[in-house]
């Protein structure tokens, strides 16, 4: 459905039931009911646990309950289609991610929705880096020797990923293409099982998000080689950057941020966006977000236009790199 | 469960040579089943040099339930066995419709509409529904689900149709 | 040892922990409350109260109740969680032998002779003795979390794809052996679960595969949606053929006695210590070891029996041995969690959500870095369990008089509660019309003999063997021997194929006899 009818839609059903709010007025009252949040992942994944947390402290600000609505499958896709189809009064909003709203454009060809002709940005709300993580007794010391022994083992070395799609897969793909190799790729169920085969021993390397990977390598039973955003994470002061190692190329970062349907009134996107500002100030939620590793972004970052020029040039970044599915 | 169907043997469609006709028909169906699995997964890659292709364990298993169907048709060929069961349309029919009502209303109506009518559709499928006690106990049923799943387990359930809340 | 003592005693003093309440209209009195035992008290009895309506299971349970518990204190919020778990997964059992719905994979086992005494008005006892069963398994489970926790990690971690694939091929003999019928006929069901597991995404290119472009199946059948169409709604519709009421007359005018007799106990008792073993065993294994063990449990009893043939008719040891095992395997499949950090299944991965929502990450050193927690979690699995086993022996009897309702208002119930308890898994419409078809195809099998038993089996365990056999072959190039060769993977193949030879040899010889007998008439 287009916008125009999207919305003709909307207001016959907001005549019909004898209200007859035109979004104007709705926009000043706004929010007057219970908003839903839909999260793409399953209850208590990283980007659950991120979405929680603001919409947490949004709820405050806002004056109302947000219900968040775990659905999960097909990569977060099967919740995105249904966000993109849902009314764009702003009472369903999505917490999408890199996935969601970037990497699966050039992912799934047949992709019921477009990340930004069916939506509207609303704001950032944090990134979480990638690591490069390898088995403990995996013989390279460090990022260079890694990159030598990649390259010349590329028959040999195995690379975990946490199934097709997901942040580590892409992150991975981005990180071979980088190095131009084409290693073995072993798929798992998700990062659990993934980690699970990297603590055994029984794979070489992966990518992942910081969050699982923190108390592994604290632990000692896996080690990191570099962590891929432009500054260290001070959860893994010791770990240095890709760029300090040897790869500046290798930049990547899985990165949350709160969507609406299109058409979604400026006004209601812009009191939306004021809540996740106020909630990325407040002590309690910084604290909480960077006790997972996660990085806040800053105030520039924040606003609804700079998400919408994040999510274009995240799909440029991914295009080349992820291989579609059919 | 209980599997044996032994009511009242319908009167056989099946030739004289065809001494256990529930194994035949089952053969025969499986035997289907394994064709279309075969046909659907028919555009999916096969073996990719030393590892699996998207395509190559449904066609094991394809094969192999099509060679079963084919043994479990011959047991059905050369053994003595029961005739095929009845079936009855009833029960089946209101309980499937009472679904799919269900599927089809939870979204736009919300649930109480839902959960009622997929409760009475249900309810014609037994000759025994006595309807007074079947309202009242629809009625009850509903409040309950509606107290229960959205208020005391926090689930976002929607109660009221959609035009309601708009 | 005395470490042992020490932590358990540390375990126990998290558990019970009092906090000073002191409410305005007291005065200034104050009165200690032992929060962390309430916590596990409600969250023992919600979890039993949500597993128990029929459609929703275990993963369903604690998913839908996860966010109740953030707005507590982590460790209460753990203790809470894990007594829910307990709690739903004792529900499970519950609805798998009142009315023939099972919640999870393990409770497939249960409702097999669970279902069956039920119906020969045996349903008191069948609960009973599930919860009895429980309750040991779960207690010699937490001393072995408490004592050995740390040295079976390393089994664990022994596990890679080539043993996984073996012990997953181990499972399906147990499905073939578990059949009451024709092995042919369990053979071929066991083929088309697998078939129908592989439905959805292929997991190393993520083509879609016999999805037909419906999003719901993209990520293919569910277990749940599957287990109720088949199990449940089926079910329904059998009892509605000719005959239903009176049918349920009779089981109601049967009904005898709500314990299990002494003779009952006498009998199951080895089979509640078989099944413990078992579980404990196998629930250490990440990936799948405790989908099986309620069916390595029961096969092991059907072929250690004098008289196998009343397994699959309402005989009480198979709802013993697997009950004991799912639950025995449920607490230790904890280890993986408490000793790497890394959740071994998907109710793990929640608990760990609930952590990760309470800032603790848990990994390799939680037991050094938060020793209250971890020790409190385990000392709470005792104490859930024996609130169980509190909540669940008076409830027997409410559950049996449940089985008086007449069935012509108890079964549009049960269509009630499994379409809300299917639709809110995932909020998805299509799952609850997909649950309707498998209905249908249930009512089908049963006319024509066919076991949805071993069916969901092959389903459960079809994409754990696929991908595991997959990854091995990646990682060994190609190479099939790495089955034979790793010692690990080479005994359970061995273990599976004695099983396999010992299943078909006497279906083999009772067809000669079969033959014998007509052609002397």
């Amino acid at each position: 459905m287009n916008w125009y009818g999207r919305s003709l839609a909307s207001g016959f059903l907001a005549v019909l039931a004898g209200l007859g709010f035109s979004s104007q007025v709705q926009a000043q009252t706004y929010p007057t009911r219970n908003i839903t949040m839909i999260v793409p992942f399953a209850a208590g994944g990283p980007t659950d646990v991120i979405a929680r947390i603001v919409t947490g402290h949004m709820a405050q600000t806002l004056g109302q309950t947000i219900i968040i609505e775990n659905v999960v499958g097909a990569g977060g896709t099967t919740a995105t289609t249904r966000a993109a189809r849902a009314a764009n009064d702003g009472y369903t909003l999505i917490t999408g991610h890199m996935g969601t709203h970037a990497a699966s454009v050039p992912l799934y060809p047949k992709l019921a929705y477009h990340p930004q002709k069916d939506f509207e940005p609303v704001g950032l709300l944090a990134g979480t880096p990638i690591l490069i993580l390898a088995r403990k007794d995996f013989a390279p010391k460090d990022l260079k020797e890694f990159i030598a022994y990649v390259k010349a083992n590329e028959s040999k070395v195995n690379a975990a990923h946490a199934g097709v799609g997901s942040v580590s897969n892409v992150s991975c793909e981005l990180l071979n293409s980088v190095l131009g190799v084409k290693p073995i790729g072993v798929p798992f169920n998700g990062t659990g099982p993934a980690m699970n085969a990297l603590v055994a021993g029984q794979v070489d390397y992966m990518c992942d998000q910081i969050v699982n990977a923190v108390p592994q390598i604290n632990g000692g039973t896996i080690k990191a080689y570099a962590v891929a955003t432009p500054e260290r994470n001070p959860s893994l002061p010791n770990v240095p950057t890709t760029a300090e190692a040897g790869l500046p190329a290798f930049q990547a970062q899985a990165w949350n941020a709160i969507f609406a349907p299109k058409g979604t009134p400026p006004d209601v996107v812009a009191k939306l966006n004021r809540a996740i500002v106020k909630a990325l100030d407040d002590e309690n939620v910084r604290k909480r977000l960077l006790e997972l590793g996660s990085v806040i972004p800053p105030a520039a970052d924040r606003t609804p236009a700079a998400l919408g020029t994040l999510v274009k040039s995240e799909i440029a970044k991914w295009t080349p790199v992820v291989k579609p599915v059919n | 469960m209980n599997a044996t169907p032994g009511h009242a043997p319908v009167k056989s469609i099946m030739p004289n040579w065809v001494r256990n006709p529930q194994e035949f028909v089952g053969g025969i169906a499986l035997m289907a089943i394994a064709v279309f699995a075969l046909w659907a997964s028919s555009d999916l890659q096969g073996m990719r040099g030393f590892s699996f292709g998207a395509g190559t364990a449904p066609r094991m298993f394809g094969f192999l339930l099509l060679g079963l169907g084919a043994l479990i048709t011959v047991v059905g060929v050369v053994t003595e066995g029961p005739h095929l069961a009845k079936y009855h349309w009833r029960g089946p029919f209101f309980v499937t419709i009472a679904i799919l009502t269900f599927a089809f209303t939870i979204r736009p109506m919300g649930m109480i509409f839902a959960a009622m009518a997929a409760f009475l559709i249900a309810a014609c499928g037994s000759p025994e529904t006595r309807w007074k006690e079947t309202l009242i106990v629809a009625v009850c049923l509903t409040t309950f689900c509606s107290l229960l799943f959205p208020y005391a387990l926090g689930l976002p359930l929607q109660l009221l149709p959609t035009f309601l809340i708009r | 040892m005395g470490d042992i003592f020490t932590n358990l005693g540390l375990g126990f003093g998290v558990v019970f922990q009092f906090v000073q309440w002191t409410p305005a209209f007291l005065g200034g009195i104050s009165i200690p409350i032992p929060v962390n035992i309430l916590l596990c008290l409600i969250g023992a009895l919600v979890g039993t109260l949500v597993g128990v309506l029929p459609g929703i299971g275990t993963i369903a349970t604690v998913a839908m109740l996860l966010p109740i518990t953030f707005g507590l204190p982590p460790v209460g919020a753990l203790i809470m969680l894990a007594g829910i778990y307990y709690g739903a997964q004792y529900g499970g059992s519950t609805t798998s032998i009142l009315v023939n719905i099972p919640g999870e994979a393990g409770s497939v086992v249960t409702a097999l002779d669970g279902f069956q005494m039920a119906k020969r008005g045996r349903a008191g006892p069948a609960l009973a003795i599930a919860a009895i069963g429980s309750f040991f398994a779960g207690c010699v489970a937490t001393v072995l979390i408490a004592l050995l926790g740390a040295p079976l990690t390393r089994i664990a971690l022994a596990f890679g794809p080539a043993e996984y694939f073996s012990l997953m091929v181990l499972g399906l003999i147990f499905a073939v052996v578990l059949a009451k019928g024709s092995v042919l006929k369990a053979i071929a069901m066991i083929v088309l679960g697998l078939l129908l597991s592989m439905v959805g995404s292929d997991i190393e290119t993520g083509a879609s595969r016999m999805a037909f472009n419906i999003p719901e199946l993209a990520d293919g059948l569910g277990f749940a949606t599957l287990a109720m169409g088949l199990f449940g709604f089926a079910e329904i519709i059998r009892n509605l053929d000719a005959g239903g009421e009176t049918d349920r007359k009779l089981v109601q005018e049967k009904v005898s006695g709500l314990m299990p007799t002494r003779r009952d106990l006498k009998e199951t008792t080895p089979a509640i210590l078989r099944g413990t073993v078992l579980g404990s065993i196998l629930g250490i294994l990440p990936g799948g070891g405790a989908v099986i063990a309620s069916f390595a449990a029961y096969t092991l009893e059907k072929k250690v029996a004098k008289d196998p043939s009343k397994f699959g008719h309402g005989e009480i040891r198979g709802v013993a041995a697997p009950e004991s095992a799912n639950n025995a395997a449920a607490q230790t499949s904890f280890i993986p969690l408490l000793t790497l950090g890394i959740p071994p299944n998907a109710v793990m991965a929640l608990m760990v959500g609930a952590m990760t929502i309470h800032g603790i990450v848990p990994g390799p050193q939680v037991m050094q870095k938060q020793p209250d927690l971890v020790w409190g979690m385990i000392a709470s699995m005792w104490v859930g369990n024996l609130m169980l086993l509190i909540i669940n022996l008076p409830l027997v009897g409410i559950w049996v008089r449940l089985l008086r309702v007449p069935y012509r208002l108890m079964f549009p119930s049960i269509v009630v509660f499994c379409c809300i308890g299917i639709y809110s898994v995932n909020n998805a419409p299509t799952d609850v019309m997909i649950a309707g078809a498998f209905g249908l195809v249930g009512y089908w099998l049963i006319k024509h003999d066919f076991e949805p038993a071993p069916l969901l089996l092959g389903m459960v365990l079809g994409p754990l063997m696929e991908e595991n056999l997959r990854r091995a072959l990646l990682i060994s190039r190609g190479d099939w021997s790495v089955f034979l060769t790793r010692p690990l993977s080479a005994v359970l193949m061995a273990i599976a194929a004695a099983l396999l030879i010992l299943a078909v040899l006497p279906s083999l010889r009772k067809k000669r006899d079969e033959v014998f007998v007509e052609s002397e008439n």
